[in-house]
């Protein structure tokens, strides 16, 4: 911690770069955000718990959830395998498959969402199979799911890998030594240690599927109490003009990923700690 | 056969079976969707692909994606190597939380980081009746495009940054001030070649999303064919009125931006590395 | 003249890293700082240097006030503990950035340069490395192409943290006699950091040495290592054996004891006899260890029952005969340095040259 502080005095442009960082973040991000409180602040009490207790907007924030949620386990579990693939094993294209899991950070979440919904439409390429016996993908919450299955897809991986690739064989063939077989070697010793990433990167992919529009909008249908998630409600607010209305829903939503995104933080100062401690 | 041989094949068995789930997977998530981008922009055939560019609304909104990444871009490069500059290098209270507001607009919904500029500068908008008086439009115009791209694009560069600037250190600085280097000198000289391939990257990701940003930019813009759609607004437009060859057409340039993205990924990555092990 | 510290402080937080110190350095001089690690050897350095701000006091160098001026204005070479290249630029540029970098109506032709950074590549003896990069170079050459970087400004003084820190013990050995010998040609008042007392004692014309932000001592290693200012300084410089207690009784002539003094006593100062002789006492061989040229071997004392240790060279080792674990043999320990031990700054309270066989 001495050594730290030490290092890190000498050098310029402290005063200068610390300031601009500050006020340009303020400007571009905490002031409008605090805009968004002031205007949800403008509705009465009763005004603000009407519009987001609302049937509609319930129905909205429950699919919302649990479509978010079921997307993020999905990524967690296959997320989880292929960081683990991608690390222990060697095949023919690992760098390819490596590369394109990134794919849905840099791909548009429209042409994510067109794409998808071409693909899942009862006559696509996928859905006219699940159609032909009887299910529908787009178009129904099923639909959201695998939108938010994409767009979650590369927090997992990428959370997890790195962890994975860090874990020092040495523990494993210790344990080997100690007559520990494979399955105990990986729920005793490997499970424990990429569990936080694991956590971290649901967390992650939890979040961001909570706010997703882009990808979701084609393929959801958007039909009301239906397929209807909040940020295509909001924006149903704001064509309306009822700009306190958005501004309330939007609220709830961002309170929501504040304590997602606090969440996350804490945890990963926390394993940070623990594991300095070791 | 002894038992050593069957549980080889077994291991053998095990590790095939979770590749091509893994592989699997990515096939269906990944690569269909891909494919399905570029089958259906060639559909019905080369001519008509091309043909989908030669249209005035497509090529206005084209124009307007370049001129918004052309603004944002710079700005939020520009601050993302100061702030990485003033977190990465120096020490102070408080550090954990500006890092956590800066990843702010990654928990924000992109509807809501449009939704704020809607609300500060649109008609019933905090600052709507000045901006009425002085005749200056922002939202449904171009600037409101560009800040709520800047705003969604904002954590890019310095997110990239501030891990690679940390593990360098400061030696390198303070050798260069004790050889007589000024602060700009040392920047331009030491500090920038040795960030410059994860700058690239993290410009590079940053061109893609903001040529590729929807929901914030649905918002505040209006959606005024030939002023003031970008493209991924083009290709919704294009979609809902059933031109789907047009729409994919039109995606398929982003998607190829997205695939030059991850290209230099995981050439900055094999660089990095490089530099990691020989330095 | 060189360098003169006056009453130096500097703080982190409320932790005095480096407490009031006045120091001369003289020019052309080789000054080894010496201390354990905390003890505000390497921010001294810094602050010398100009990387660090100080709290309070004055820094001259050949007599001009530097504390105002910043790290560029100040002119001094520094080498830095993992050295610090550069690693996008090749050996030459390295060299060259200190002469690059100056303001244009200062700064050499392009051919100067040139010149300039071959004859130091010739001085450190690194000619065929000029168009490599620093990951090519081994850890020696990278100290090497270091200290070529920090003459290229020609400073007036050179300081050195840790200069040979993260190398192996060969390259060590030999760096420090190349070192010596680059001082030798240069005559550049030079200061380095160290805890390693070996070498300081090595290569060093003074040592200073450091404890708590503080100086204990100032002086050439033969003064230092055989006078030391306190008991600090004593178990600092060289192996050590440390006595308390009723360890010390006998050894204390006419002084009262207050049960804070503490002896101390090198192991090669330790006679060792296989008979009774004057005022040796009776110890117990635990272990006999052969390093090179010396042999150590570990006693316990049969009346007190603490260990010690005692060295001497094969030679004398062939005199005494071959000692076993188990033997008996007669320690003489009246070179014994005692101190009060409440103030470790104090003079030795006595030195048991003059005092042997004053007991039992």
């Amino acid at each position: 911690m001495l050594k730290k502080l030490i290092r890190h005095r000498a050098l310029p442009g402290f005063g200068l770069s610390m300031g601009y960082t500050v006020v340009y973040l303020s400007l571009i991000i905490l002031i409008p955000l605090a805009v968004l409180f002031l205007k949800a602040s403008t509705l009465s009490f009763t005004e603000f718990w009407r519009t987001v207790t609302d049937e509609r907007v319930v129905a909205s924030y429950k699919l919302t959830l649990w479509t978010s949620f079921f997307a993020a386990f999905i990524n967690l579990v296959f997320g989880t395998l292929i960081a683990w693939v991608l690390v222990l094993y060697d095949f023919w294209g690992k760098r390819l498959a490596d590369a394109i899991v990134d794919l849905p950070f840099a791909l548009p979440t429209a042409i994510a969402g067109i794409a998808l919904t071409t693909i899942y439409a009862p006559n696509g390429w996928i859905g006219k199979y699940f159609a032909a016996m009887g299910i529908k993908i787009a178009y129904t919450p099923l639909g959201i799911m695998i939108a938010l299955t994409f767009i979650g897809l590369p927090f997992v991986v990428r959370s997890v890998q790195p962890v994975l690739q860090d874990l020092d064989t040495r523990y494993e063939e210790a344990a080997a030594t100690l007559g520990a077989n494979s399955m105990q070697i990986f729920f005793k010793i490997i499970f424990p240690a990429i569990f936080p990433a694991m956590m971290t990167g649901f967390a992650l992919a939890f979040a961001r599927a909570l706010g997703e529009y882009g990808s979701v909008v084609f393929i959801s249908g958007n039909m009301p109490m239906k397929t209807e998630i909040i940020p295509l409600l909001i924006i149903t607010k704001l064509e309306q003009f009822n700009y306190g209305g958005a501004a309330a829903i939007a609220v709830v939503m961002l309170l929501f990923s504040f304590i997602l995104l606090f969440l996350i933080n804490v945890w990963q100062w926390k394993t940070a700690k623990k594991q300095q401690m070791i | 056969m002894n038992e050593l041989v069957l549980e080889v094949k077994f291991v053998s068995m095990k590790k095939w079976l979770l590749i091509g789930v893994a592989l699997g997977f990515l096939g269906l998530f990944i690569v269909i969707p891909l494919l399905a981008v570029f089958s259906e922009a060639l559909k019905k055939g080369i001519q008509l692909y091309f043909a989908a560019f030669n249209d005035a609304d497509a090529l206005s909104a084209i124009k307007l994606t370049l001129v918004t990444a052309a603004i944002s871009v710079p700005i939020n490069t520009v601050f993302g190597i100061v702030a990485a500059w003033a977190i990465a290098k120096f020490d102070f209270r408080g550090k954990n939380i500006l890092i956590t507001l800066i990843d702010i607009p990654f928990a924000v919904s992109p509807v809501i980081a449009g939704l704020v500029f809607v609300l500060l500068f649109g008609s019933q908008g905090l600052f709507g009746s000045f901006l009425a008086a002085l005749d200056l439009k922002i939202v449904f115009a171009v600037p409101g495009i560009v800040l709520a791209t800047i705003f969604v694009t904002f954590p890019f560069v310095v997110r990239e940054l501030i891990p690679m600037m940390q593990e360098q250190g400061t030696e390198e600085e303070q050798a260069a001030m004790t050889l007589g280097a000024n602060g700009w000198q040392m920047f331009f000289r030491v500090t920038l070649p040795n960030i410059k391939w994860g700058l690239l990257y993290g410009v590079i990701l940053c061109i893609a999303r903001a040529m590729g940003e929807f929901g914030a930019v649905s918002v505040v813009s209006g959606h005024i064919r030939g002023l003031t759609n970008t493209i991924p607004l083009h290709v919704e437009i294009l979609y809902n009125e059933y031109n789907f060859q047009a729409a994919f057409a039109m995606a398929s340039l982003l998607t190829m931006l997205a695939l030059v993205t991850l290209g230099l990924k995981s050439l900055v990555e094999w660089k990095t590395k490089k530099y990691v092990n020989g330095g | 003249m060189g360098i003169s510290l006056k009453e130096v402080t500097k703080e982190f937080g409320t932790f005095r890293a480096v407490d009031n110190i006045t120091l001369d350095i003289p020019t052309g001089d080789f000054t080894a700082l010496l201390g354990p690690s905390g003890s505000g050897k390497t921010t001294l350095l810094r602050l010398i240097a100009g990387l660090e701000k100080i709290d309070a006091g004055t820094i001259l160098l050949n007599g001009s006030d530097f504390s105002a001026k910043t790290v560029r204005e100040r002119k001094v070479g520094f080498v830095f503990q993992h050295y610090a290249l550069f690693k996008h630029m090749n050996i030459f540029d390295n060299i060259a950035f200190g002469l690059k970098v100056r303001p244009r109506k200062q700064r050499p032709s392009k051919k100067e340069i040139t010149e300039k950074v071959m004859e130091l590549l010739k001085l450190v003896q690194l000619e065929h490395t000029a168009s490599r990069y620093p990951s090519q170079l081994s850890g020696g050459q990278r100290q090497r192409i270091a200290l070529a970087r920090a003459l290229a400004i020609e400073p007036e003084v050179l300081l050195l943290d840790e200069p040979f820190g993260a190398l192996d013990a060969k390259v060590r050995q030999e760096l420090r006699h190349w070192l010596r010998e680059i001082h030798q040609k240069l005559n550049i008042t030079t200061l380095f950091v160290t805890h390693d007392q070996e070498e300081a004692l090595e290569m060093a014309d003074t040592i200073v040495v450091m404890n708590h932000g503080r100086v204990e001592q100032i002086g050439p290693p033969e003064e230092v290592y055989q006078n030391p200012a306190n008991a600090f300084v004593y178990s600092f410089l060289g192996r050590v054996n440390e006595l308390r207690g009723a360890a010390l009784r006998g050894y204390l002539g006419n002084t009262i004891p207050n049960g804070d003094e503490v002896g101390y006593i090198r192991p090669h100062e330790i006679g060792l006899n296989r008979t009774l002789k004057g005022s040796s006492v009776p110890a117990e061989v635990s272990h006999v260890t052969k390093v090179g040229s010396t042999v150590r071997i570990d006693l316990k004392r049969l009346d007190l029952g603490h260990i010690f240790e005692a060295e001497m060279s094969t030679e004398k080792y062939r005199e005494l005969g071959p000692v076993q674990k188990g033997d008996i043999l007669y320690a003489d320990l009246n070179h014994i340095v005692i101190f009060n031990g409440k103030n470790n700054t104090t003079q030795p309270v006595l030195e048991n040259k003059t005092l042997r066989a004053a007991y039992l």
